[in-house]
């Protein structure tokens, strides 16, 4: 029993979130066509409900080309550590309190960490590996220059999102996620108590991810596909998931940290059953997610790309003192108040 | 002095965009916030308006007479007014029509016993339309080309033969435009 | 000699001289229909005119006789506005159908209009009907719509062909050429009316909408149809040929050629019966192979013969650097004699161009150090020796010496029979194997005329190994631009090698170290070493060709 609990949440979470991913490709997809007065892939099924179908299929069928100098072996890990670590970084969020099912309480999280922030920093830390490994080892220059970039990218944005989120730890006085959950009842949200520390993660966020207007390692104008352009076939898109499932995570990092988890303001006043509590907590998790990415998303068809100088000026000259005063001045609030 | 090339002259500095300069930024401009909440509202704004798209397989375009589709020989009375004098073929710039000239006994004398033209070099520049002294070759309003081999791209004149009363529009488009 | 200027120019003419052809020795050209210059002059086109000072009136320039002291003008405002007025009056009742006329992109009248002419024209009565597509005769078909009544094929059948056949009927605008009550045009010259028609009145029936000419590329050679050898240009398109016209050669052939050279020398190239590779005769008949081991076949069989065994046979159709490295190679193998068959019609001549000799390059192929075959009974004394078994095995170079079905027992005594051939002849049919050669349209080399002027002829249609890129070809349009991918340069194109490479291969399996990498290293061997072409070059040779030292001292006037 011990057993079966945790692979029945980790064979839900893993089939939920990759559910999920695959149809974010599709959101965005349409979303993209709506911003510009299109309609978007609309095909395949109803209204296009079957294109991730669709695109998982055509990709499983292509030719798997690899450059003839590549590192065969380097060149085949390299999607596998993006894709693992992506969703490994989901195990530590908890998308829910508890539930009693079966007379059985079960906590709405996979692994119940008390390190939870540093595993996630940590594990955000290793995804620079897959992308810097493909980057090396397509012996491409494109390539190259999109591992380069993105090392440097990540690095740079490690320390502001670090810094930024220590001030959470501070509030809740505890590397625990679901702790720093439980501190964010009623209003007490950390975006309202950290508004410079929501912002700074969040534009972390967006660089950590590579994600428009950070996304520097794949500018298709100057690197044909950056990283992965020597790729093809399904490890092209386990890049392509990984990707995907990264702002998927990310967005569930940002909500978990910031925008109170899988908290409703005020849901006790309401007099629900626990259980039916649980389960609006969990949608109201899955809700506060979806609309960072859909945040995400639209943010990539509104804002340019940076400049790569603007990038770095942006990371470590207005990022990291901002968060630094961000620290100082919570420290502060914290010590005196 | 070289007069400045009339593009030049036509950029007055008043229709080039400003110049801005980093340090005439204000606050706000400079922590770009604003302008990022400005940038999401009209792409937000956007996602609400009508579509341009074209749903194509089922709803389909019908061009004007003006348009240039895919080059045909006109027919009229069941036989080709083509003479084969080659002019097309002399004036393409792709060298995509081929002719073979052949004796016949109608009046006109000579026919095309082949006339192909390879659909993959033709680039519907209409050149052959406007060298064409029998008025015998025009561009079609058709635009839906598919093969599946560079061989079938090769269209012969069964494919190419289409009666005058289908081109009407065109003809007459081109009498008027002469 | 008269002191003349025509448009500024002053220089010195003959006072015999016409000023057209004054001024033509200039440089200048002044515009002409009917004028030609080995014609008599008729003067009734009227687009000569040319202003000369103290004449009352222009003057027409191809029967005005130089005068000394003549100013003559050619482009004053009078003569442009006079030959304006000549062309819309030849224009008034020609049909302008330019696109089905095979003439258009060669015809005088269509280029004097775009230069001369204003391009409108004021007569909107209907144009006079006349005859059309009249076959005059068996290879010229007449428009006569389009006549332009220059009336140049006339004086040609009287002056040049000497056959008076055609005339003009009708007067005024209802003028018609046609030929005499019962004749036909059918002199052995008739096809160069066509050449000389200034319009598309007469054109030739054989090359009737075969192509436009502006499709085709156009190459300098030589005919093939008697010792005459007179110039042509080849005409190609898709690696075909499809017509031969005559080339300007004053000591040759002037202006003209016969028709039965025109039709009749051409054919075979693109013919069916070409072989399309070498071929080595086993159980089930005769097989395609590859080069390597059909001329290692041969050299394994020459091998297994004395030299006395072997006969050579080189041709007299084949060209002077053939016969010569054939003779070199036979030497070589220790045959004592090379021999070629000549091909004499005994009447077959006349004193304007055609000659008995039907072949090409007899005279080279006797300089080159082969020896001719009597005229009666060639092959006796060699079918008499190959049934005594004295001759075993047979060489025969591009001819076909099947004379005979008696020849055709005795050959197939032989044990061994080799020929180069370009298409299936009644050697080939016999032999065991068969170099692919390739024909006079795809070779360079010499050819050497009754005179003994060494002529070049060059390839217009390419083999399998050559591209018309590299290998200099003359090139239409259509050779340049196009890919492997487009119908129209997918032209058929054979494994054939010319006959001197075959042997330079040859030689080589066989030990021999030849160097030659074109045609001309060996005829740059021949000068050297054959004293009948000492000091000739390619160069020299040049496009209208050059007379062997040895015939040099033969007058001009006995040579014709």
């Amino acid at each position: 029993m011990e057993l079966l609990i945790p692979v029945i949440k980790i064979s839900v979470v893993l089939g939920v979130l990759l559910g999920v991913v695959a149809y974010t490709v599709l959101v965005e997809r349409r979303v993209a066509a709506a911003i510009q007065n299109r309609v978007g892939p609309n095909r395949v099924g109803w209204n296009g409900l079957l294109q991730p179908l669709a695109d998982v299929i055509k990709l499983v069928m292509k030719e798997d080309i690899v450059p003839k100098q590549a590192n065969r072996f380097i060149h085949d890990l390299a999607p596998m550590i993006s894709m693992a670590i992506a969703l490994i970084t989901f195990a530590v969020i908890p998308f829910g309190d508890s539930i009693t099912l079966f007379g059985q309480a079960i906590k709405l999280q996979i692994a119940s960490v008390n390190i939870g922030i540093l595993y996630i920093l940590a594990m955000t830390s290793l995804g620079v590996y897959g992308i810097t490994l493909s980057g090396w080892s397509s012996n491409s220059k494109y390539s190259l220059l999109g591992g380069l970039r993105s090392s440097a990218q990540m690095l740079s944005y490690e320390l502001a999102m670090g810094l930024s989120v220590i001030g959470v730890v501070m509030i809740a006085g505890s590397l625990e996620l679901d702790k720093i959950v439980q501190t964010q009842h009623g209003w007490m949200w950390n975006i309202l108590l950290q508004p410079v520390g929501f912002v700074t993660f969040v534009v972390a966020s967006f660089a950590e991810t590579n994600r428009h207007p950070f996304d520097l390692p794949e500018a298709e104008p100057e690197l044909v596909g950056g990283y992965h352009t020597e790729y093809s076939g399904l490890k092209f898109g386990l890049f392509f998931l990984a990707e995907y499932t990264n702002m998927v995570t990310s967005s569930a990092v940002i909500t978990t940290l910031f925008l109170g988890g899988w908290q409703i303001p005020y849901i006790g006043l309401a007099g629900l059953p626990a259980f039916w509590v649980s389960i609006l907590q969990v949608l109201a998790f899955c809700v506060k997610v979806y609309l960072l990415v859909l945040f995400f998303i639209i943010i990539r068809w509104t804002i340019p790309r940076f400049r790569y100088d603007q990038l770095m000026n942006l990371g470590w000259k207005v990022m990291l003192p901002l968060s630094v005063l961000n620290l100082l001045v919570t420290g502060l609030v914290i010590l005196y108040l | 002095m070289d007069n400045p090339p009339s593009t030049s002259k036509s950029m007055t500095p008043d229709s080039q965009p400003p110049i801005i300069h980093k340090k005439d930024l204000s606050f706000l401009d400079r922590i770009y916030i604003p302008q990022i909440v400005n940038g999401l509202r009209i792409t937000i704004t956007q996602i609400f308006r009508p579509k341009f798209t074209r749903q194509y397989p089922e709803e389909r375009w019908t061009p004007p007479p003006s348009f240039r589709g895919r080059p045909v020989l006109v027919e009229q009375n069941g036989v080709e007014r083509c003479v084969a004098c080659g002019l097309c073929a002399r004036v393409c710039p792709a060298l995509a029509i081929e002719v073979q000239g052949s004796e016949t006994e109608l009046l006109k004398e000579r026919y095309p016993v082949k006339f192909e033209i390879n659909m993959l070099r033709c680039i519907f520049c209409g050149f052959c339309e406007e060298a064409c002294p029998e008025e015998a070759i025009v561009m079609s309003q058709e635009y839906e080309l598919t093969f599946t081999s560079q061989d079938d791209a090769v269209f012969g004149k069964e494919k190419l033969l289409m009666s005058v009363e289908k081109l009407r529009d065109r003809l007459e488009f081109l009498r008027k435009n002469r | 000699m008269a002191k003349i200027t025509i448009d500024g120019k002053e220089f010195d003419a003959d006072p015999k001289q016409t000023i057209i052809q004054a001024a033509l020795d200039q440089g200048i050209s002044i515009p002409h229909f009917c004028w030609h210059p080995k014609l008599s002059v008729a003067g009734n086109c009227r687009i000569c005119l040319v202003e000369v000072e103290k004449m009352p009136k222009l003057a027409i320039a191809c029967s005005t006789l130089v005068a000394d002291g003549m100013i003559v003008k050619t482009e004053s405002a009078k003569v442009v506005n006079a030959r304006e007025a000549v062309m819309e009056f030849l224009l008034i009742n020609h049909p302008l159908d330019c696109p089905i006329c095979d003439e258009a992109g060669e015809c005088k009248l269509q280029d004097y209009a775009y230069r001369l002419s204003v391009g409108v024209s004021r007569f909107d009565f209907n144009k006079v009907r006349k005859p059309k597509r009249v076959e005059l005769g068996p290879n010229v078909t007449l428009d006569t719509e389009r006549c332009i009544m220059c009336s140049r094929c006339i004086r040609f059948c009287d002056e040049i062909a000497k056959e008076t056949q055609l005339v003009f009927t009708q007067r005024g605008d209802h003028v018609e050429l046609t030929t005499f009550p019962g004749e036909a045009l059918d002199n052995p010259y008739a096809m160069n009316t066509i050449d000389l028609c200034p319009v598309g009145a007469l054109t030739s029936s054989d090359f009737r909408f075969k192509a436009r000419v502006w499709e085709m590329s156009s190459t300098e050679s030589v005919c093939q149809g008697c010792s005459r050898g007179c110039n042509t240009k080849m005409w190609v398109r898709n690696n075909e040929v499809l017509r031969l016209t005559p080339r300007f050669n004053a000591s040759v052939n002037d202006y003209w050629m016969c028709d039965e050279g025109r039709l009749n020398t051409f054919k075979h190239v693109n013919a069916e019966t070409r072989f399309k590779a070498p071929m080595i005769r086993k159980q089930q008949g005769l097989v395609e192979v590859g080069w390597d081991e059909a001329i290692a076949r041969v050299v394994s069989e020459l091998r297994s013969f004395k030299g006395h065994e072997i006969a050579a046979v080189a041709s007299a159709f084949a060209t002077n650097e053939d016969n010569y490295l054939f003779v070199k190679l036979m030497r070589h193998l220790g045959v004592g004699k090379v021999v070629y068959l000549p091909h004499v019609k005994r009447g077959d001549q006349d004193d304007i161009l055609i000659r008995e000799d039907k072949t090409p390059n007899s005279c080279g192929a006797s300089a080159v150090g082969a020896t001719a075959l009597p005229e009666h009974g060639p092959l006796a004394g060699l079918l008499e020796e190959i049934q005594r078994g004295v001759i075993k095995a047979l060489y025969v170079v591009d001819d076909d010496i099947l004379t005979d079905p008696v020849a055709a027992e005795a050959f197939s005594r032989l044990d061994f029979v080799v020929a180069h051939a370009s298409n299936d002849n009644g050697v080939s049919a016999l032999a065991d194997v068969i170099l692919a050669s390739s024909t006079y349209a795809e070779r360079h080399g010499t050819m050497t005329n009754f005179q003994g002027r060494v002529q070049r002829i060059r390839p217009a249609v390419a083999t399998a190994e050559q591209d018309r890129a590299l290998d200099g070809f003359s090139m239409s349009r259509l050779d340049k631009f196009g890919s492997h991918n487009d119908r129209w340069m997918r032209g058929a194109r054979r494994d054939a090698r010319p006959t001197w490479r075959i042997l330079a291969n040859l030689a080589g399996v066989l030990g021999a170290k030849w160097k030659y990498a074109t045609v001309e290293d060996v005829f740059a061997e021949m000068a050297s070493t054959l004293p009948a072409f000492k000091g000739l070059s390619y160069q020299r040779v040049g496009s209208q060709g050059v007379v062997l030292p040895a015939n040099q001292e033969t007058p001009a006037s006995v040579q014709r």
